[in-house]
């Protein structure tokens, strides 16, 4: 029966297309997927004589950084350090206002006014930071040096105010998403208590959601780390072990912005800023690892308190 | 008494906190409108910097059509794995640990610094390869830095699209990719778009990639691959930066956020758009 023959025939060549389709799909999600750990390998490499004639641990403790002086000395204590402290200051003023906004969007806020602050905070994540970083540098840097007499306003505490304020608004998105994901059993139980709304807010909801909002900081504090044009502007660009939040420095991401480009391929400056640049990436890894894997385990579990 | 004081209190820093978030966007919007409104008109859009120092006078559209290449072409680069990439998390790597793995990279992808970012193209493309600084390398960087960003939004749109449908078309024997192309991806079409909108907007306002990939203090930004482009935040932070003009600064920083908020509003209407697709 020739007519049947036809149909397999047809439905052999699909069954093929088909497997190419999916073939295609996946290998093109597992190849892109793999640029991450190319990206690594890549910057390793070109790294690869600082780990090897200076060591790790002289890479990182070290406190001068003259790549170009004979001998040259490279060191990324101070960069770190900064680093560190413009990311945990950003941190310190974001959080109580990100997470009090992240309440007040999930529970407090008459709908009318969230309709409006959620688009707010959608429009503020989108804003660039280059833009933040010249109204910083603009504005509360020449409000410091008019205020406080000084001779120049920046400082490693301007660069966290302005982080500060490029963070809230993913503090705010994830907490108030992790709020929300409090099942709904819970609130029920409370109205049926007759909790106050406040009290169910602040005493049940909160800490229910306190991984998904401490998932919230750590991204915040991985973003503060890794943020390149605001500290530049405002972090005052000194290569020297900051000693308070007052003092000027210079994060590892300022550091490669800004001289990545006067550099000649293959000399040890160029070598020391990727190692500098594969510190950062660690660093900023190792945070938003532990968040995933944290996150992770939280699906898994479901609502595990 | 004293306890209901604190409740008081408590709710003012609520309240607080929520109109200080509304206060700093108007203030932003409002501060660069005040300060560089006034230098905005058709001269300084359609004309090139002069002047000396340069961009002291003139304009800047070689950095509004820079800005626009880059953009450009990180989305045509990174918009065909970022979806792959995406069709595969929702639609084939439903079982095993594959699909785990790939969640995993492509997030920890999104946490990567751009100037990281920066970093592994100046080396790989501009050094490497011999581009040069160009656009080349400063699209392959957004695009990179983007890709994360499309597959994060366009895996969301795809997760969303009610379940029914693949059952259904499942069970009137309709292949996989019929069902995909023809059923799914129609439904998901404006999240996904509105997805490649906000990727569109994130490489705009990126610095610090093209800073070190791309980036020209002047170029005429005729779109040649191999030549280096202005680009509207590079500009704005040497305006700034080498005291060339507050006034142009704050003017290129005005065209610079109408133009994204222009691309996030549109992604924002897309979404709910989206959404209301999904609630039918």
């Amino acid at each position: 029966m020739p007519k049947k023959r036809v149909i397999a025939i047809d439905r052999s060549n699909k069954e093929w297309k088909e497997k190419i389709i999916s073939s295609i799909i996946i290998a093109t999600a597992t190849v892109s997927s793999l640029l991450l750990l190319a990206m690594l390998l890549f910057i390793l490499k070109e790294s690869w004589p600082v780990w090897s004639q200076i060591g790790i641990s002289s890479f990182l403790s070290g406190a001068s950084w003259r790549p170009l002086g004979s001998p040259p000395q490279i060191g990324i204590l101070s960069m770190i350090v900064s680093t560190l402290w413009v990311a945990g200051g950003a941190l310190l003023i974001a959080t109580p206002l990100g997470f009090a906004c992240a309440i007040f969007l999930a529970e407090f806020a008459p709908p009318l006014l969230a309709a409006v602050l959620r688009p707010v905070v959608n429009i503020l994540t989108g804003i660039p930071s280059v833009v933040y970083g010249f109204l910083g540098a603009a504005v509360l840097v020449k409000f410091f040096e008019v205020k406080f007499d000084l001779a120049s306003g920046e400082s490693l505490f301007a660069a966290s105010l302005i982080l500060a304020i490029m963070v809230i608004p993913f503090i705010v998105t994830n907490s108030e998403a992790a709020l929300r994901s409090v099942p709904l059993e819970y609130r029920y139980a409370a109205m049926a208590l007759g909790v106050s709304r406040q009290h169910l807010a602040m005493k049940i909801l909160v800490p229910l959601a306190r991984k998904g909002m401490l998932g919230a900081l750590a991204l915040a504090f991985g973003r503060s780390m890794g943020e390149t044009m605001a500290v530049l502007m405002l972090a005052g660009n000194i290569l020297r072990l900051p000693m308070s939040w007052f003092a000027k420095g210079e994060p590892l991401p300022a550091l490669i912005a800004l001289e990545l480009g006067s550099t000649t391929p293959g000399s040890l400056h160029y070598q020391a800023l990727f190692a500098a640049g594969l510190v950062l990436v660690l660093m900023v890894m190792t945070v938003n690892l532990g968040i995933n894997i944290l996150l992770y385990r939280l699906q898994k579990g479901g609502h595990t308190i | 008494m004293k306890r209901t004081l604190m409740d008081r209190l408590q709710m003012a820093c609520f309240w607080v906190s929520g109109l200080f978030i509304l206060l700093v966007l108007l203030s932003i919007i409002g501060y660069l409108i005040w300060r560089g409104g006034p230098f905005i008109n058709s001269e300084f859009i359609m004309s090139s910097p002069s002047g000396f120092p340069l961009g002291t006078e003139g304009g800047i559209f070689p950095a509004i059509k820079g800005t626009l290449w880059l953009i450009l072409l990180a989305l045509i680069m990174s918009i065909i794995p970022g979806l792959l990439t995406a069709i595969y998390l929702s639609e084939y790597g439903r079982q095993g640990q594959l699909p785990v793995i790939i969640n995993l990279l492509v997030q920890s992808m999104a946490g990567v610094p751009s100037i990281i970012t920066g970093l592994f193209v100046y080396a790989l493309g501009v050094v490497t390869l011999g581009w040069g600084i160009s656009l080349l390398a400063g699209g392959l960087a957004l695009a990179i830095m983007v890709f994360p960003v499309i597959v994060i939004s366009s895996r969301d749109a795809l997760l969303a699209v009610d379940d029914n449908y693949r059952l259904v078309a499942n069970s009137l024997g309709v292949s996989r990719s019929y069902t995909l192309f023809r059923v799914i991806l129609p439904r998901a079409a404006a999240g996904i778009l509105a997805g490649w909108l906000l990727a569109l907007g994130y490489a705009a306002g990126a610095t610090a990639p093209i800073m070190v990939t791309a980036a020209a203090i002047i170029a005429s930004s005729s779109g040649a691959l191999l030549e280096p482009v202005m680009a509207l935040p590079y500009h704005l932070y040497i305006l700034f930066n080498e005291h060339i003009s507050m006034n142009h600064a704050y003017a290129t920083a005005l065209v610079l956020l109408g133009l994204l908020l222009f691309i996030n509003v549109l992604a924002l209407s897309l979404q709910s758009l989206q959404e209301r697709i999904n609630s039918h």
